[in-house]
């Protein structure tokens, strides 16, 4: 019974991280910017799957809110305004023109190693200290799902902190507004009051029209 | 329950910040009404504030947040220069096109997130504190959008400072990492010993704190924000911002890490020096009076630094004296600046102050004094702020801060003179007008007047902060 279950998660990671590998691997390689960006999304699902799956599903529900349902859809629309669809991938044609060789291939992969040796020294020398959890100010809750642990000290010990980042981000509200929002004059406007109270009998004006003489009918 | 009543003047302003932006929006025109209002709450917080004057060491929110004298004295200074800088400004923003709703409500909310920060006794108390102030600062300093200077300052200020946040953060993980816990008094408990990852973090941390107050070499932004900001705004970033972080440098450096004096001790004495220096040297070749103080105010938190470098109570209060006249003297300047105005355009040049004297001889009386106090020169009050910081470096012996402190005084002075050589020896120009509003009249008065006085009844500061000990 145990192994089965044990099995059928192992079958469940692999099939996540192969899809998150290939995603992430066809971000790069796909020509047209918006298949990127739905890689991209793929990819932070599966992600947020693999998340929840280590029962941590509070990361997994917000990377899902926030990556896929602000930044990428953000990243979405940039890309389909900025109208990049078809931009020519340089990276893998630095065969065809010797002249214009990319550069970019060389120093991605460096950094990628770099990248890679860092991730081994840190996990490599990471050890957790067994006294840490003597001095943290809360005890985790046996059995409690993540959110409901979170939520138990976020709206009691940390209610405060959480009440100041609702200030940064009213501030943040404002100075949005106050930096970009223009009013323009000389724009009609719809004026949704005037049209609901708009009635029959100034609806339709019956005006008698003389012989070879316009109409006024802006008022 | 915890006692709320401790964190009154915040709750107050929050309250009030968010009502005055309702009234904003729903009433049309209502600006001036929303300026005025908020004047109005600045002024009622202060009185709050003078009612939690007799609390001390006071903890709350699990010793996150902390009321005690020097958190008071802090707010007391940082409303008492908001109310100033608000009454000075009006007008200015009125000529410029740039008297919104917004603008007193991003002032409350950026003196909102300063207060948190004095009070905070937590690293991520302080890391939200400081963006709520940096963050209405970013927007202010790009207020006027239409100006292509102010744009620039604006994005200049956030680029930059997003990068100190960061290696701010940085620093406060290392630290969480190596001490077990975000609270200042937890973490003074678990270290024991030197250890190099905490020292690391507490030099990406100064380095944060340090862009803050434009301390040398974190200072690159200063003259070039200072000078493309509004001058209102200008006025608001030389004297607020520079309260709060210095409030932050005292209760971090002197709280959790107090053991760890010889750690950071080199770091404060290197950056005091630097900014000492460079602000002096640099001020010289400068035309635009903006630019100019700049560079002043760099090398007054030099001297603000060299306070805090000595690790004693003395050094702290002479610091906090510092300050507080630091409040006084550039009050005094940015509101002789404001009247330097000809047919709704306002002037900021040092040529345009040639000659000033045989048109203004009292505007000019005022620049005289407020220059002359900050060069230094008794009996002004920059000369006592000074003294003090040199009285508490000597008496620990830290012979060389003092020389260059000096030396750096002497170099000051020169710029400040070359300026009151222009107000009084220099050809006339043209007059400006005179028809000042009620509200600078008042802060310029003010201002110039403590600093004048200051020498004969010095008491009444010196008893209020001689209260606050640290260690």
């Amino acid at each position: 019974m145990r192994t089965d279950s044990l099995m059928i998660q192992g079958i469940f990671f692999y099939i996540f991280s192969l899809i998150a590998i290939i995603s992430a691997i066809m971000v790069t390689v796909s020509r047209n910017t918006v298949h990127s960006v739905f890689f991209l999304i793929l990819d932070f699902v599966s992600i947020s799957c693999l998340f929840i799956m280590s029962g941590a599903e509070f990361l997994g529900m917000i990377m899902l809110i926030v990556y896929v349902g602000a930044v990428a859809v953000l990243f979405l629309f940039v890309v389909m305004m900025l109208n990049v669809a078809q931009q020519e991938n340089e990276w893998f044609q630095s065969k065809k023109s010797k002249e214009q060789n990319s550069s970019h291939i060389p120093i991605g992969f460096l950094i990628s190693i770099i990248i890679f040796f860092e991730l081994i020294i840190v996990i490599g020398g990471w050890k957790l200290k067994p006294e840490i959890f003597n001095n943290l100010d809360f005890k985790p809750i046996v059995g409690a799902t993540n959110t409901h642990s979170i939520g138990s000290v976020l709206y009691t010990d940390y209610i405060h902190l959480f009440q100041i980042s609702g200030m940064i981000l009213l501030v943040s509200m404002i100075g949005a507004i106050v930096l970009t929002y223009k009013k323009r004059v000389g724009l009609k406007r719809q004026s949704y009051i005037k049209q609901i109270s708009r009635e029959k009998l100034s609806g339709v004006e019956i005006v008698e029209v003389e012989k070879n003489k316009g109409v006024k009918i802006d008022v | 329950m915890e006692n709320i009543n401790l964190v009154a003047p915040e709750i107050f302003i929050s309250l009030s910040l968010m009502s005055l932006l309702i009234l904003g929006v729903f009433k049309e025109n209502s600006s001036s009404v929303v300026y005025n209002l908020s004047i109005f709450t600045l002024f009622l917080s202060l009185l709050i504030n003078l009612n939690l004057f007799s609390f001390n060491n006071l903890y709350l929110f699990n010793g996150a947040y902390k009321v005690d004298y020097l958190s008071n004295f802090m707010k007391f200074l940082i409303i008492v220069s908001g109310i100033f800088v608000m009454l000075s400004s009006s007008k200015y923003l009125k000529i410029n096109k740039i008297f919104k709703i917004e603008y007193p409500i991003l002032l409350l909310s950026s003196i909102l997130g300063m207060f948190i920060m004095i009070s905070s006794n937590d690293l991520m108390v302080f890391y939200l504190g400081l963006e709520l102030q940096s963050l209405a600062l970013y927007v202010l300093a790009s207020f006027k959008r239409d100006d292509q200077l102010s744009s620039e300052s604006g994005l200049k200020y956030f680029v930059l400072s997003a990068l100190s946040s960061g290696l701010l953060l940085y620093g406060c993980s290392l630290i969480y990492g190596f001490s077990g816990s975000t609270n200042f008094d937890q973490i003074s408990n678990n270290i024991s010993g030197v250890q190099y990852g905490l020292t690391l973090g507490i030099v990406f941390i100064l380095v944060g704190l340090a862009f803050k107050i434009s301390a040398v070499p974190f200072h690159m932004w200063a003259p070039d924000v200072y000078q493309g900001s509004p001058t209102s705004v200008t006025i608001f970033f030389a004297i607020l911002p520079k309260i709060a972080a210095l409030s932050v440098f005292i209760r971090f450096l002197y709280v959790p890490f107090i053991n760890l004096v010889d750690q950071w001790q080199t770091i404060i004495i290197f950056v005091s020096i630097a900014s000492m220096v460079f602000g002096a040297v640099a001020a010289i070749g400068q035309k635009n009076l903006k630019r100019l103080m700049a560079y002043s105010s760099i090398s007054h938190m030099g001297f603000a630094l060299a306070g805090l470098s000595v690790g004693t109570n003395e050094g702290i209060q002479s610091s906090i004296i510092y300050i507080s006249i630091y409040l006084m003297m550039n009050l005094a300047f940015f509101s002789c600046l404001f009247m330097l105005k000809r047919n709704d355009i306002y002037y900021e040049d040092l040529s345009d102050l040639s000659g000033l004297s045989k048109n203004h001889p009292i505007l000019s009386l005022c620049l005289l004094i407020s220059l002359f106090s900050l060069a230094g020169i008794p009996p002004l009050a920059g000369f006592f702020a000074k003294f003090y910081i040199f009285l508490a470096v000597i008496k620990e012996e830290m012979y060389f801060l003092a020389i260059v402190g000096l030396l750096s005084t002497v170099i000051a002075a020169f710029y400040y003179l070359r300026v009151i050589k222009t107000i009084y020896f220099d050809n006339q120009t043209e007059k400006f007008d005179i028809n000042h509003d009620i509200g600078l009249k008042i802060s310029l008065l003010v201002s110039t007047l403590i600093i004048l006085i200051y020498f004969i009844y010095p008491s009444p500061l010196q008893t209020l902060i001689s209260k606050i000990v640290i260690l």
